[in-house]
């Protein structure tokens, strides 16, 4: 019970930044490309963003899994229950929790960001 | 948000030694030995009569002043029932209609009032208040708390439920309700005749409010008043579920409600938000309609997966395999279903490369969605699974929602959907979701938590008819309807030609309609038949593990005898003795020494306890604000604008007096003897505070409506080349930075007068909020100012229009800030505000923080950015 606490280990916060990301990524790339298909009328410039824009997104998604991994600490005493009523199995669910929701996140960024890579055209 | 293990041993001091924050003492967590510590009986005896009295539901006619959670929850849900078997009347009307070709049992205005009126009360009268109303009725029981935090904000909820779902449902008697679908699409609803389309307005706009007053509700319930010790890896998977559906709201009606804003401003005062001609455009509000209606589809879903998580384990009588990732699962989903709502929107014409965003969402959706139907499936493997009745109404929801997503999974691809777009397809894909999603999971959730609601089982035999009936009769009914749609039939119109072939389909459609009418029937009747001779029913009869099955049988009304300290998930299956500390009021707050209701604050995460706050009685003054809200809401339909602002106002009179007469009364005790050998504040204030969190709630929904206006002002922009049209009266910029200046001016006094309060100057502290006052005012005469001069007219065109919409918005929020500040000078002058009890400012601040950045932004958007265009 007395394991020192990081902020992040007790913050949902943290368990949700991935999704935020996924958010913030959909967001912008819809609104490049609308801005980009009314004002212009061929999506260059808006399919480079989100090339570039992806692998900015799935880099942050990535850093995020890495830090909710440390923090489920796995193989340490490869638990995935987290039902005991301490500060480390709370730790270790919101890094569960947080590592899952980044890789559904990441199959969410990969799946937005595919059709700049077959659709070349506003039409 | 500070969590620690143990309270700080004394009070934290301020300035000058005075104690202005006092925080818990004494022993937390209890040890074995002090729970295991016998109650004298006589205590014991004195103590529940104590409880029993502060709890004691009114009678007589006193009755329907009532608050509490478990007659407001069942007033609530039998409410939204009652709305369902209207709005499915509807729909076997329809199927009469459909059933033969060239039929005129309905004419087509008629035909067209049915659909629209069935899909409008299924939706805002039956779905979402069907959550809210079973949150509300069984959430304090899973968290062990006595009441919900706020509950004649429930009752507010409801009465305001009941009063727009009468006016908007009602409207159908009297030939004039709205016809032109559930989506209101413009032009056709802003051009047509009557008041049909005010009353889906205005009356759906006034129960959308009640929806996220109980969304705010349900998100403070759930991390503000979880019992001691169930920190957040041990909540109950209902919970998890409840949080990200409240959070969902807010982010999703609030778009609504502005695009509801602008609509009835247009079809009030002609302003042409949505007409092409004077440089509008229809399409802004399909997105602000879906950005809504997509994510809507989920808040209905989720609540009702919910019940089924509940009812899995029991059946499974294990615990759930992968709670993680049913955690994954709704937060995912939560999150995901705001990537589709153009999905709805495929065929008007966005770029393809747009379409494919929204189609790789919705197919995105489908993971997290399918995860936690794996787990059920898991949970089901490996426990031994006892077929209860509840369960088999589960078995066949996960049945039928299963089949409605796989189509999902057709129609989300944009060709696909470009050929059954509007057709019958589309019908049965959505009521195979909402079925399997929505109605069978919450008839299942009424026969598992009937014993709980009214102490009387369900009839066994009946539930089997029931199920039997509308489980195939669903099927007989839009199984076909597949076909139907593939085969051409378009949705939404009244009849059909002998020679399009359709006829032997739609015969099976409306017979199988009629089947689940009969199901539904017995269900009804199964729910409201006379239980007066049946015996009570046992305490957990489903042997279930978490906390509601300790409820007392026969009734009591004080929610849980004790607020139990929880260190594991399922309570009733890992805690030993639990239920005999429980009984025999071994654990928190077991007494009502002062007679006052009231229930124990925790912390967010861990679940510390923090204080023990006193939750508000039952009153008649809820009903009176939400009568006089309705009439702000509805009188404007029949155009009575000005006995609608009276009507408001005195709705905003009875609001003030409710919170004055019994919100953050300063206390006589600061401190009460909690039990277990911990003392509690009884006032806490900022982030501690259920009424801080909910200010904040509150807050981020109404900041979500603005930023749904902003995304207007862009929507046009890009859509329009005209915008702004040239040659245009552009707003004064030098009176717009004015208000803009003044917005800042006054929100700095606001945090000057919480400090200075803080620091014990009142008499400084009541001069910044005057300061605040007056700038607020100033700021408002500034925004008017700056699109008055220059001679903006609204009706001429969108831009000014909605350079006038954001005056209008802004506005509204700066004659609240002022109604707040002057609230706050009041309590100050009279006492009720003091250095150390100071929730109102703490939380007029928190307010101001969101009303300056709205303020900025208006400013700039209307004296700045659209000289930039």
């Amino acid at each position: 019970m007395t394991e020192e606490t990081l902020f992040r280990h007790k913050s949902i916060w943290h368990m949700i930044a991935a999704p935020t990301v996924w958010t913030l990524h959909f967001a912008i790339i819809y609104a490049i490309t609308a801005v980009e298909c009314s004002k212009i009328g061929t999506p260059e410039v808006a399919r480079l963003s989100i090339l570039v824009l992806t692998v900015v997104a799935l880099a942050l998604i990535g850093w995020i899994a890495w830090k909710a991994w440390v923090q489920w600490d796995y193989p340490d005493d490869q638990d995935y229950v987290h039902d005991k009523p301490t500060v480390e199995d709370r730790r270790e669910f919101l890094g569960h929790a947080g590592f899952l929701l980044s890789i559904a996140s990441a199959i969410g960024v990969i799946f937005v960001a595919m059709p700049a890579l077959f659709i070349e055209t506003c039409l | 948000m500070s969590d620690t293990d143990t309270p700080q041993g004394t009070a934290r001091r301020g300035d000058g030694g005075k104690v202005y924050d006092a925080g818990p003492e004494g022993i937390y967590p209890p040890t074995e030995e002090m729970l295991d510590a016998p109650v004298d009986p006589e205590v014991k005896a004195r103590r529940e009569a104590d409880l029993r009295r502060a709890w004691e539901t009114p009678k007589g006619w006193r009755y329907w002043s009532a608050v509490n959670n478990t007659e407001v929850g069942v007033w609530y849900s039998l409410t939204a029932f009652f709305f369902m078997l209207c709005a499915g009347v509807l729909a076997l009307l329809m199927r009469i209609q459909l059933a033969v070709p060239d039929n005129d049992f309905l004419s087509a205005d008629r035909f067209n009032q049915f659909f629209t009126m069935h899909g409008s009360a299924m939706m805002f009268l039956f779905a979402v208040p069907m959550f809210e109303a079973v949150s509300i009725l069984i959430l304090p029981a899973f968290l062990g708390a006595r009441d919900m935090p706020f509950p004649r904000l429930s009752a507010y909820g409801y009465w305001s439920f009941l009063i727009g779902g009468i006016f908007v449902l009602g409207s159908i008697l009297f030939n004039v309700a709205p016809s032109s679908g559930w989506f209101m699409y413009p032009p056709l609803a802003t051009e047509q005749e009557g008041i049909g389309p005010d009353i889906w307005l205005l009356g759906l706009s006034f129960i959308e409010v009640a929806s996220i007053a109980a969304a705010v509700e349900l998100i403070v319930g759930t991390i503000k008043c979880r019992p001691p010790g169930m920190r957040i890896n041990l909540m109950p998977l209902y919970a998890w579920y409840v949080l990200v559906v409240g959070v969902m709201i807010l982010f999703a009606f609030p778009p609504l409600i502005a695009g509801d804003f602008l609509f009835e401003l247009q079809r009030s005062m002609d302003w042409p938000f949505f007409d092409p001609d004077r440089g509008g455009d229809p399409l802004l509000w399909q997105h602000l309609f879906w950005i809504f209606g997509h994510p809507e589809v989920y808040i209905v879903f989720l609540p009702s997966i919910a019940i089924a998580a509940m009812i899995v384990p029991t059946a499974a009588q294990r615990p759930m395999v992968g709670y993680s990732w049913i955690v994954l699962s709704a937060v995912g989903v939560g999150f995901l279903s705001f990537g589709l709502w153009v999905h709805h929107m495929f065929t008007t014409g966005l770029p393809s490369l747009s379409l494919g965003f929204f189609s790789a969402a919705s197919e995105a959706v489908v993971i997290p969605t399918g995860v936690q139907i794996f787990a059920f499936v898991a949970t089901l493997m490996v426990g031994r699974v006892t077929m209860s009745q509840p369960m088999l109404w589960i078995a066949g929801a996960l049945a039928i929602f299963t089949a409605g997503g796989l189509t999902g999974v057709m129609v989300a691809i944009a060709p696909f959907d470009w050929q059954v777009h509007d057709t019958y397809f589309i019908v049965a894909h959505l009521h195979y979701t909402l079925f399997g999603g929505m109605v069978f999971p919450i008839i299942g959730g009424i026969y598992y938590f009937y014993p709980f609601i009214t102490k009387k089982k369900m009839s066994d035999r009946l539930s089997k008819w029931a199920f039997w009936l509308t489980f195939s009769g669903f099927n007989i009914c839009f199984l076909p309807m597949h076909l139907t749609g593939l085969q051409g039939m378009p949705r939404r119109v009244v009849t059909y030609p002998e020679a399009a072939g359709w006829d032997v389909l739609n015969m099976v459609s409306t017979v199988g309609s009629f089947i689940v009418a009969a199901g539904i029937l017995v269900f009804a009747w199964d729910l409201l038949r006379p239980k007066g001779r049946q015996p009570l029913t046992e305490r957990n009869p489903w042997n279930a593990g978490t906390l509601e099955w300790s409820h007392d049988v026969p009734e009591e009304a004080w929610g849980v005898r004790s607020v139990p300290y929880i260190s594991s998930r399922y309570p009733l299956w890992e805690q030993p003795k639990f239920l005999d500390r429980f009984d025999d009021g071994r654990f928190y707050i077991p007494d009502a020494p002062e007679g006052k209701r009231e229930t124990i604050v925790t912390s967010a995460v861990d679940a510390v306890p923090q204080a023990v706050v006193q939750v508000t009685g039952p009153a008649w003054i809820t009903l009176w604000a939400a009568a006089f809200t309705g009439g702000a809401f509805i009188l404007p339909v029949f155009k009575f604008y000005w006995l609608s602002a009276f009507s408001g106002a005195c709705a905003v009179a009875c609001v003030i007096y409710w919170l004055w007469t019994s919100t953050a009364q300063v206390p006589k005790d600061p401190m009460r003897d909690a039990g277990l050998g911990l003392r509690l504040p009884v006032y806490v204030t900022g982030p501690k505070a259920p009424g801080w969190w909910a200010v904040f709630i509150t807050m981020l929904g109404d900041a979500t409506a603005f930023a749904s206006l902003v995304f207007g002002v862009f929507f046009f922009w890009t859509a329009r080349p005209d915008f702004p049209p040239e040659g245009a009266a552009l707003p004064d910029m030098m009176w717009a930075l004015w208000a803009l200046l003044a917005f800042v001016v006054a929100w700095g006094a606001t945090v000057a007068a919480r400090e200075l309060n803080r620091g014990g100057r009142q008499g400084a502290a009541r001069w910044c909020i005057v300061g605040a006052v007056v700038a607020t005012l100033a700021a408002l005469g500034g925004m008017w100012l700056a699109i008055v001069v220059p001679g903006l007219q609204p009706e001429t065109h969108a831009f000014p229009a909605v350079m006038y919409a954001l005056t209008v918005w802004t506005s509204a929020h700066c004659v609240l800030a002022v109604v707040m500040l002057l609230y706050c000078l009041a309590g100050s002058v009279f006492g009720k505000l003091t250095q150390l009890y100071d929730a109102d400012l703490r939380n007029t601040t928190l307010f101001w923080h969101f009303m300056c950045l709205s303020g900025v932004i208006t400013t700039l958007l209307v004296g700045v950015a659209p000289r930039l265009m």
